[in-house]
């Protein structure tokens, strides 16, 4: 029953499920090494979602439809940046403020503008454009599932290296992390924590919002409400886990991504729905349990009221 | 004198309550005029429904959860602890708490009581399990206890359709809850608002007491403002956070048990998934108030009141009644930005409120 | 001799307070010039000012006879401002060589030249024997050495006008000569240095020229050659100040608190504190004197119950105290003045009748049952404003709008109100001016009069000469040696301090 469960078609399904979590994650790291708690990334990809499936329904076009996303996450992001940065206030409060924000605004806008509730379909099969790369995507086992993605799944992959590059081996890389540690130190020398903090923000809405876009884009160009359930909270906790390291939240959303595609196979073989749905947030939850004593800088800031 | 009355009448219009309401209403009126409706007209009917006739006894209703849930979060967030699990907590009870109310025998009020406690522990419980796991495994609750939502929703889903559920129902949901083991409605304005309402009245008044001269109150008060601060103090922190973590998940549990046992008799997933909404907007609404009872009450109300509008807002003007969310959570975004207007004075790059003290600590460098 | 900065009639207001008042100042080229001043005195604001945090409301500044006006930091620096911080704004985990080339990394299209950098470190460290690692990790080093990353980042910056703000606080004697070295050798290179502290016994030692503040103004300008410590104080202070002297305590009494070989656990598994063992007794003050980092902080927590012991045993009056909770401490009679009066000590958010409380919220006299006995509240908390003579405007303000020496006047009297048999002082006048430190020490010499027992630690050696009974002196967790304060000299005590040797490379 174990091989019939661990086949390659597995993994293929586990990077699927990565995907969105790594991309909204990556937001999130850029956000910790700059000293911001972003905790609306599930706003921004429940945003990012709506964004998409509404400009693929009015321009047919999955690149005005990831831009879109973008542009949205942008929007919720830049609401985090004045709020937490400029105007000083709750950074974690506030995200919370966002993510029922963007819930009250996706779901007031579906029958707004489309007519519908619950759910939206856009016209023409937009999908994120999947491209296999020549010749890699025929290398067996590895093949079909690394080098048969979207071009969002390539754009996250890549992505883990090159934050890494840009965090320890660029000048923006090493100011961002001094921005992140010791603010005032940074400033005295004359590098802008807001400064960086905006930009950290407003990466993490782009790629949230990216991620959103793979989430309803990517395999069934459907916009349903609450389509991220949760994905932007684990990337939260990717996040925690992998210590604001790239490759330390890759094998966070690694993990995540295996048990929601183990948890879709055993769906196949007839478990409740219900168990392999909570599946991902117990393991979560236990691999939280695990990785204590990593968390001492969260535990001080919720000790204060707004 | 005119300075002074000019300066108090900016203190009202300036403070970040009111700023927050002007911004959140325009901002609203943006969002109706951009996607084809009549703002003035939508803002007419949603002020009118929620707060006249029917609309008011709806709106009164309406007020038993959302101020309910807001003060489960209140009592734990001036303590200094971020509770975002109400959702789950409010679930969990809502189960325990019908299934009690139909199995458990004896006379109705008795039952009531039992069920309506047995809701409350356990709601109380699955708030001590984020709890326990930051007191004990320093595994900040934020998380897990959010994380607990989406396990609630799945557990209750689960046991709602096998256990627990109302075999050969065309939806998953429960039997109904017997009709002696029900909590009664009161009249009022020509309709039943349950009397969970004068329940609730009395928290508020118990924790604005408790919160102000109880040394409860005080050690939680101090708590929230700074943990090492009561620690220092002789306050037992863990002990605190299990105790305020449970009592939020109890009152969580008991507006749980109040959406089943007086008002929908029966537990029915969907329902109740779509409730989980009042925990949020509880949220919202301790934010507003500052985590202060009284004003919980009336910002309760308030937002229950927008909630009603707006259904009688779609009813009339065909804008869709979650704008009313939209606006709520706009209040709340900007209450929490700061958004003031204070008196003017010139403030130029770096100046600080007083002079800069002479730096104190020995260079721990590695500490936070 | 060229001059290299002037302020004149530098000034700056804040809401109810002239920090600075015409100041004027000249530094020269290749000069070490001390400025001296109490906690207070307006030294910090200057500096600031100096340093491009904010610009003066009235005044200018000239470097190398140029007028300048700075609008950031980053303006100072490129003039050639270095300022070497009193606590430290560094970065722990980064390395030195990030911290020294932060912001102005050599670097290819934004690409930094690791390399590079970490030669370029090593040649100015070598340059003016500054002992360093470029590549260890700041949060590795142990504090003596932090204060040479920070010199060799203005130095990176080609600063010519080192200003050092009171950068002796967290050195032992012997590393503080060697600092002097370094700054004697980069005043003979032609640089300028502005050396701020209140210590004179440092200004005789290494000023070339001194410049007194007080009150905002700049009262005196003198020549080290031709002037005396004790004029400079009466500069500073503006009258003869005796500092308070404890004198022998009237009566010893009974042990109150007993130590004995308490060992607490620290960081890669070295112990923080190791088997110390000493009584205190009522009627006399015990002086722990210990450079930051070397357990004394432990040691207190332990005592006070904010830290898990080991080993050993802790016993107050008697009773067994090594395992209950800082609750049940505070019952048997500990009172504790924490070093960290921002963050430990006191409840910015909180009201001052708040602060005032707590510790004391759940005895007889503050509550009756589950409540709090408000009035009681309220009448204490007026006492002790008055008492203590704290200068806030009501009892429900918050905390945060308290100066530093205030805010430890309220941490002070709360603690020392209730007469408890114990009490732990930790740095209790640290960035408090004079008037305070004077009112502390007087009041702390009172209860040890009344028969308490006093346990005090603290970084400033004078204030443990001036009020101890016995010195005890800490090092590497370990109790090292027990001074008489009317034998021993700021030399001996200095060398017990890092561990009888000189401070290693």
């Amino acid at each position: 029953m174990l091989a019939q469960l661990v086949d390659m078609s597995l993994w293929e399904s586990v990077v699927r499920a990565l995907i969105p979590v790594l991309l909204a994650a990556v937001g999130g790291l850029i956000c910790e090494r700059a000293g911001v708690f972003q905790i609306s990334l599930e706003g921004m990809m429940l945003a990012g979602a709506f964004a998409a499936v509404a400009a693929a329904h009015v321009t047919g076009s999955a690149l005005a439809a990831a831009v879109t996303a973008a542009l949205a996450g942008v929007l919720l992001s830049l609401v985090l940046a004045f709020g937490a940065v400029s105007r000083g206030g709750n950074a974690i409060v506030l995200g919370v403020a966002i993510n029922i924000l963007a819930v009250g605004l996706t779901s007031f806008l579906l029958p707004q503008l489309f007519g519908v509730r619950g759910s939206f379909q856009p016209e023409g099969d937009v999908r994120i454009l999947r491209l296999a790369l020549p010749g890699l995507s025929d290398i067996p086992f590895l093949g079909p599932v690394l080098f048969n993605l979207s071009i969002l799944g390539y754009l996250a992959l890549l992505l883990v290296p090159a934050i890494w590059l840009f965090l320890f081996r660029t000048q923006l890389g090493l100011r961002l992390r001094g921005v992140g540690e010791r603010p005032l130190a940074a400033e005295t020398l004359g590098v802008s924590p807001t400064a960086y903090r905006y930009g950290a923000v407003i990466a993490s809405g782009v790629l949230a919002g990216l991620a959103g876009a793979q989430l309803a884009l990517g395999n069934v160009g459907v916009f349903t409400e609450g389509i991220s359930s949760g994905r932007g909270w684990i990337a939260v906790v990717a996040v925690m886990l992998g210590r604001a390291h790239p490759f330390g939240v890759l094998a966070a959303c690694l993990l995540f991504g295996f048990t929601e595609a183990l948890g879709f196979r055993l769906q196949g073989q007839g478990y409740p729905v219900q168990i392999t749905d909570a599946l991902p947030f117990v393991v979560t939850l236990v691999a939280l349990v695990i990785a204590r004593k990593r968390f001492r800088r969260l535990l001080d800031l919720t000790a204060s009221t707004v | 004198m005119p300075e002074r009355i000019g300066s108090r009448l900016l203190g009202v219009v300036g403070h970040p309550v009111t700023v927050a309401l002007l911004v959140a209403f325009g901002l609203g009126a943006v969002v109706i005029a951009l996607t084809g409706g009549d703002p003035l007209a939508a803002f007419g009917e949603m002020l009118g429904g929620g707060f006249t006739g029917s609309g008011l006894r709806n709106t009164l209703s309406r007020t038993i959860p959302i101020v309910g849930m807001a003060l489960a979060f209140s009592l734990a967030f001036r303590s200094g602890v971020l509770n975002l699990g109400g959702e789950g907590q409010m679930l969990m009870g809502a189960l325990f708490g019908t299934m009690a109310a139909i199995v458990v025998p004896g006379p109705g009020p008795l039952v009531v009581v039992v069920a309506v406690l047995v809701g409350a522990a356990v709601g109380a419980a699955w708030a001590l399990l984020p709890a326990l796991g930051q007191t004990v495994f320093q595994v900040p609750l934020l998380i897990t206890s959010l994380l607990l939502n989406y396990v609630a929703r799945a557990t209750t889903s689960y046991l709602v359709r096998y256990p627990f559920g109302e075999p050969g129902a065309a939806f998953a949901s429960t039997v109904a809850v017997p009709e002696s083991n029900r909590i009664p409605d009161f009249q009022f304005l020509g309709g039943g608002i349950s009397i969970s309402l004068f329940f609730v009245l009395g928290l508020v008044a118990l924790l604005a007491v408790v919160y102000r001269r109880s040394v409860f109150g005080y050690e939680t008060a101090m708590l929230g403002h700074s943990g090492p601060f009561a620690r220092y103090g002789g306050v037992d922190v863990e002990r605190k956070t299990l105790v305020v973590m449970a009592f939020a998940g109890a009152i969580g549990g008991l507006v749980g048990s109040h959406l089943v046992l007086g008002e929908t008799y029966r537990y029915i997933d969907a329902d109740m998934i779509a409730q989980t909404g009042f925990a949020w907007t509880g949220l919202m609404v301790s934010l507003l108030a500052y985590n202060r009872p009284v004003p919980i009450l009336f910002a309760g109300l308030f937002f229950a009141g927008l909630q009603i509008g707006g259904f009688a807002m779609e009813r009339s003007t065909k804008v869709s009644w979650q704008l009313a969310e939209v606006i709520q959570a706009l209040v709340i975004v900007a209450v929490v930005s700061r958004l003031a207007v204070t008196w003017r004075r010139r403030r130029r790059l770096g100046e600080e409120t007083g002079p800069p003290q002479p730096e104190m600590e020995a260079a721990h460098v590695g500490e936070v | 001799m060229t001059t290299e900065l002037e302020l004149r009639g530098i000034t700056k207001r804040f809401p109810g307070v002239l920090a600075c008042d015409g100041i004027d100042l000249t530094a020269r080229r290749g000069e070490i010039h001390c400025l001296v001043g109490e906690n207070g005195a307006g030294k910090t604001t200057l500096m600031s000012i100096l340093y491009g945090l904010f610009p003066p409301d009235e005044g200018e500044m000239l470097v190398r006879g140029r007028p300048v006006r700075f609008n950031s930091p980053l303006d100072a620096i490129r003039l050639g401002l270095g300022m070497v911080h009193q606590a430290f704004k560094l970065f722990p985990s980064l390395t030195v060589a990030e911290n020294v080339i932060f912001r102005e990394e050599p670097a290819k299209l934004g690409w930094i030249d690791r390399k590079g950098a970490v030669a370029r470190v090593r040649e100015l460290a070598d340059a003016y024997g500054l002992a360093v690692d470029p590549t260890a990790k700041v949060e590795d080093l142990p504090v003596g050495v932090l204060q040479r990353v920070e010199i060799l980042k203005a130095l990176y910056r080609d600063a010519s006008i080192l200003i050092l703000d009171e950068p002796t606080a967290v050195l032992t004697p012997q590393e503080r000569d060697r600092l002097f070295d370094v700054m004697r050798r980069l005043r003979d290179s032609g640089r300028t240095i502005l050396f701020i502290t209140h210590k004179l016994a440092e200004v005789m030692a290494v000023a070339d020229r001194i410049t007194v503040l007080r009150n905002g103004r700049a009262v005196a300008e003198l020549d080290p050659a031709a002037t005396t410590p004790e004029e400079i104080s009466r500069h500073m202070t503006g009258r003869d100040v005796e500092p308070v002297r404890a004198g022998p305590s009237p009566s010893l009494g009974d042990v109150v608190l007993s130590v004995d070989a308490l060992t607490v656990a620290g960081v890669h598994g070295l112990p923080s504190v190791s088997e110390v063992s000493f009584d205190v007794r009522s009627g006399e003050i015990v002086g722990i004197a210990a450079v930051a980092g070397n357990g004394q902080t432990e040691l207190v927590e332990a005592i006070a119950g904010l830290r898990e012991a080991t080993a050993g045993t802790v016993t107050l009056r008697g009773v067994d105290i090594t395992h209950l909770d800082v609750a049940a401490r505070r019952r048997a009679g500990m009172c504790y003045v924490p070093e960290d009066r921002h963050r430990v000590g006191t409840a910015a958010a909180a009201s001052v009748s708040e602060n005032l409380l707590m510790g004391y919220q759940r005895t007889d006299t503050m509550k009756r049952g589950a409540w709090l006995r408000r009035g009681a509240v309220h009448t204490h908390a007026h006492r002790l404003r008055e008492d203590y003579a704290i200068r806030v405007s009501g009892i429900d303000v918050a905390a945060g709008t308290l100066s530093g020496g205030n805010l430890q006047k309220v941490a002070l009297a709360r603690e020392m109100t209730h007469e408890a048999p114990l009490i732990i002082a930790e740095q209790p006048t640290r960035g408090v001016d004079i008037g305070a430190i004077e009112f502390i020490h007087t009041r702390l010499v009172a209860a040890r009069d009344r028969g308490a027992a006093i346990l005090l630690v603290s970084a400033e050696l004078s204030e443990i000469q001036s009020l101890a009974t016995r010195i005890l002196v800490m090092f590497e967790g370990r109790i090292v040696a027990e001074l008489d304060p009317d034998v021993a000299d700021e030399a001996e005590i200095g060398l017990h301090m890092t561990g009888g040797r000189v401070a290693g490379a």
